[in-house]
């Protein structure tokens, strides 16, 4: 029996069926039995680099350290027993036939790049730019489960049990079980989000570089690897070999490629997923806490370490640069309510997706470049998709990081995301003389931020909306529900291209 | 790295086999078939219906009015003194409770019909014999809130009524015997299809009507975009009111919104009436909601194009009026 194999098998179906749980759960009315931010509590990348960059405490600064001391004596438990995204690889993994490998020295080498990103990743964090969110493992997972995996396996299930429902005679107890499914599980509406086939582009690269080399992004990329490699050096649980036969059995099998030619192991590079302790023939292979300090392997060198120090300073000179803002909080895209400074909200945000996750209009949508190339995938109001519902500040209570502050009910009911701006020629009121005010009808505000008028328009009274500036809070929900087409005749802007208008 | 080029280009190289091609091809093929096939298929509106029965069943008064401190008696009062439920409501039959269940708002703010109006109905509807009681409707903010927070989708759920969300695929294409606006509307399935239909609006301010009545509740069966119906509302209303022809209207007047409609949300806008009234004709039970405001039934965009219609009888003068305490 490959009882550590089996144990480190299950750790690994548990903790991603967990974040999935967890992602799933991230949804109106938030009653999952785990707090949305749960898997980036315990991400020592995301919490210290969030913490360094914005100089602020993170919470989850203590469960990310406990993860660090977990580190120092086990090492890199997580990406073998933990990681999403490494048990997402190794699963996809299964579909290969051979693997490749890689000479010791091109390995050490390719290795090496990880070291540089999360150095990279560090220095920028003490410039204030915060670019932890590119390559860490979990966000890219959380983004990929929360805006490609559950829209689509709830589209599946909904189109398949509707296809069933209407080919049966409708009123069966299998409608029932589908209202049901959509008051708990499934959710009422099938979420879509705009531009999410790049998320998903994305993310089948990282899949099918496995293909190629085991766990590549893990050997090679994963910042996150590299912080826990860096501590796994001093790591308490080493790998004793006893009267070794050098049959090369567990070289060969090593996922990580951290046994070496000479059968010494690279501690950093090792993430415990047991393999050589059952594929060594004699048995001789072992974990225990007891045997003396191997030596380890030097990191970067001195050339490497100035060359980065010196790309870090370009990019962060580069990055640090504020641009001309022609508008108060800097962005041309409404973004989610209670964000105030768009420079501060594109270093703090992680682009995990929760907040497009929770939005429940599914209005918060993926942007791509709407506002310059660091604002990929941030979050921004798309409101002819859905609109910021008025009672509902559950975007901020998700966030991780807290780009999204985290407001109360009654402040984020008056956080202003924009102002709405009717373009009378288009209007069916102004523009046509109909009966409409859909507009009024919807507005949230107690005291109506849209005012009706009466005017006279080819001599018939027609009552017209009026956008009262300072009472609009720019929930875009009038313009999600204006009936005018293509083009709805009532918009929200960003505050001062609004109030320009 | 050689190496993993030279994989990369085996892999191409390999691919392609007569046996691989075609399963390749009929995967694809299978995918976009299934991708025209669905939407077609699942989520077109293809029955039509001309709408549903006319009732000839009428209450012992035209309309009846509690006044009390408890909605849920002054409902049993007003159903008690119209005839009975049993009157409307045969036994094993299928009904449905359409509340105004529209705004992300507490019972307190006015928006919604008072749950204990619908709650009463509920009980009153199975005491009748009802097999199934289903309570919807297609709210204006997030469905899931809007049942939350009106507080009806527990109350009915506690009473033993099926609450569910709407399903937009399952909606039917309205007909009409004369030309009309509402031509081909969709409509959900479940409000043309039931034994009997209970309209329980309650009444408030609306910015382009003046007032929300039971014509402007129905609204809620409609899919579609239903912000169009806005234009040319009178005759839609009229139609639309025609085409579902209520069997009874429960107007639920306990607290009244009476500026900022239809959403509200200030507490001063709210008046506490403490009144609930029934009648069988939807077009006397909104004028006499209108002389209760003081308000010109003409001015209200359906009841002016209903008395143009002669839809039902909007003179309340001529109507038997019953008020009750309770």
């Amino acid at each position: 029996m490959k009882k550590l194999i089996v144990l480190r098998r299950a750790s690994q179906a548990v903790s991603l069926t967990f974040f999935i749980y967890v992602l799933w759960s991230t949804t109106y009315p938030l009653e999952g039995f785990f707090p949305a931010g749960t898997f980036f509590k315990i991400d020592p990348l995301i919490i210290f680099i969030t913490s360094l960059s914005q100089r602020v405490l993170l919470p989850g600064v203590i469960s990310a350290g406990i993860m660090i001391l977990l580190t120092f004596v086990l090492g890199r438990f997580f990406c073998g027993w933990i990681c999403p995204l490494g048990s997402m690889l190794d699963l996809f993994a299964c579909l290969r036939k051979k693997k490749i490998y890689l000479s010791d020295g091109q390995n050490r080498k390719y290795s090496l790049i990880k070291y540089l990103i999360l150095l990279a990743i560090i220095l920028l964090a003490i410039f204030g730019i915060q670019a932890a969110w590119i390559f860490d493992p979990l966000v890219i997972s959380a983004r990929f489960i929360s805006l490609n995996f559950i829209p689509t396996a709830t589209l599946i299930i909904d189109r398949v049990m509707v296809g069933l429902i209407q080919a049966s005679d409708y009123y069966t107890p299998l409608y029932d079980l589908y209202r049901w499914l959509k008051q708990s599980v499934l959710g009422i509406n099938a979420y879509f989000f705009a531009n999410s086939l790049f998320i998903f582009l994305f993310f089948i690269f990282i899949l099918i570089s496995a293909l190629f080399i085991s766990r590549a992004w893990c050997r090679f990329v994963c910042p996150l690897g590299a912080f826990y490699g860096s501590i796994s050096r001093f790591s308490m649980l080493r790998r004793v070999l006893g009267e070794c036969t050098k049959c090369m059995a567990c070289r060969k099998q090593c996922r990580m490629q951290a046994i070496k030619d000479d059968l010494t192991y690279s501690k950093s590079e090792c993430i415990l997923c047991m393999d050589c302790v059952y594929d060594c023939p004699p048995k001789i292979t072992n974990f225990n806490f007891k045997d003396t300090v191997q030596k380890e392997d030097k990191g970067i060198n001195r050339r490497q370490f100035l060359i980065l120090m010196f790309f870090s300073l370009v990019v962060s000179g580069f990055k640090g640069r504020k641009r001309e803002s022609k508008i108060l909080n800097g962005s041309n895209i409404i973004r989610p309510p209670g964000v105030a400074n768009e420079q501060e909200f594109l270093d703090r945000c992680i682009r995990c997706g929760n907040c497009m996750k929770v939005c429940i209009t599914n209005g918060l949508q993926p942007a791509m470049f709407e506002s310059g190339p660091q604002g990929i995938w941030t979050p921004r109001l798309v409101p002819e998709i859905g609109y910021c519902e008025y009672n509902c500040n559950l975007c901020g209570n998700v966030c991780p990081t807290g780009a999204i502050p985290k407001l109360g009910l009654e402040n984020k009911k008056e956080a202003r995301l924009g102002t709405a701006v009717v373009n009378k020629p288009i209007c069916l009121a102004w523009g046509y003389g109909q009966e409409c005010l859909v507009c009024e009808e919807h507005c949230p505000v107690p005291d109506k931020a849209i005012k009706i008028e009466k005017i006279i328009r080819d001599k018939k009274a027609v009552l017209v909306p009026i956008v009262d500036k300072n009472k609009c809070i720019g929930c875009g929900i009038c313009q999600n529900k204006c009936p005018a087409r293509p083009d709805r005749a009532i918009k929200v802007y960003p505050d001062l291209i609004g109030e320009a208008i | 790295m050689e190496e993993i080029l030279r994989k990369i280009g085996a892999f191409f190289k390999r691919g392609l086999t007569r046996r691989s091609f075609l399963k390749v091809g009929g995967a694809s093929l299978a995918v976009l078939l299934s991708q025209k096939l669905f939407p077609t298929k699942a989520f077109a509106a293809k029955k039509e219906s001309a709408g549903r029965k006319k009732s000839k069943i009428k209450g012992d008064h035209d309309i009846v009015l509690a006044e009390g401190r408890d909605p849920y008696k002054n409902t049993e009062k007003a159903i008690e003194l119209l005839g009975g439920m049993g009157r409307f409501v045969k036994k094993g039959s299928v009904v449905v409770i359409k509340p105004n269940m529209a705004w992300d708002r507490t019972p307190e703010q006015a928006s919604n019909t008072n749950p204990y109006v619908v709650g009463c109905l509920v009980d009153l509807c199975f005491k009748a014999g009802a097999k199934r009681v289903n309570v919807f409707d297609v709210p204006c903010n997030d469905a899931r809130r809007v049942y939350n927070r009106s507080g009806i989708a527990e109350m009915a759920k506690k009473k033993g009524a099926s609450v569910y969300f709407a399903d937009h695929w399952n909606v039917v294409k309205a007909r009409f015997p004369y030309p009309s606006p509402m031509e081909k509307w969709p409509v959900l399935r479940d409000a043309v299809e039931c034994d009997t239909f209970i309209n329980v609006p309650v009444l408030k301010h609306h910015g382009l009507t003046g007032l929300t009545l039971s014509m402007k509740n129905l609204m809620g069966v409609c899919s579609g975009t239903r912000g169009l119906i806005h234009i040319d509302i009178g005759r839609k209303l009229v139609d639309l009111t025609d085409f579902i022809s209520p069997d009874l209207t429960v107007i639920d007047a306990t607290r009244v919104l009476v500026k900022h409609g239809p959403s509200g949300g200030n507490m001063e806008d709210v008046v506490v009436m403490n009144k609930v009234f029934a009648g069988t004709d939807p077009t006397l039970c909104d004028s006499y909601a209108c002389s209760l405001m003081k308000k010109d039934p003409s001015s209200v965009p359906y009841i002016a194009e209903a008395i143009k219609k002669n839809f039902g009888n909007a003179d309340i003068s001529k109507a038997k009026i019953h008020t009750v305490k309770v």
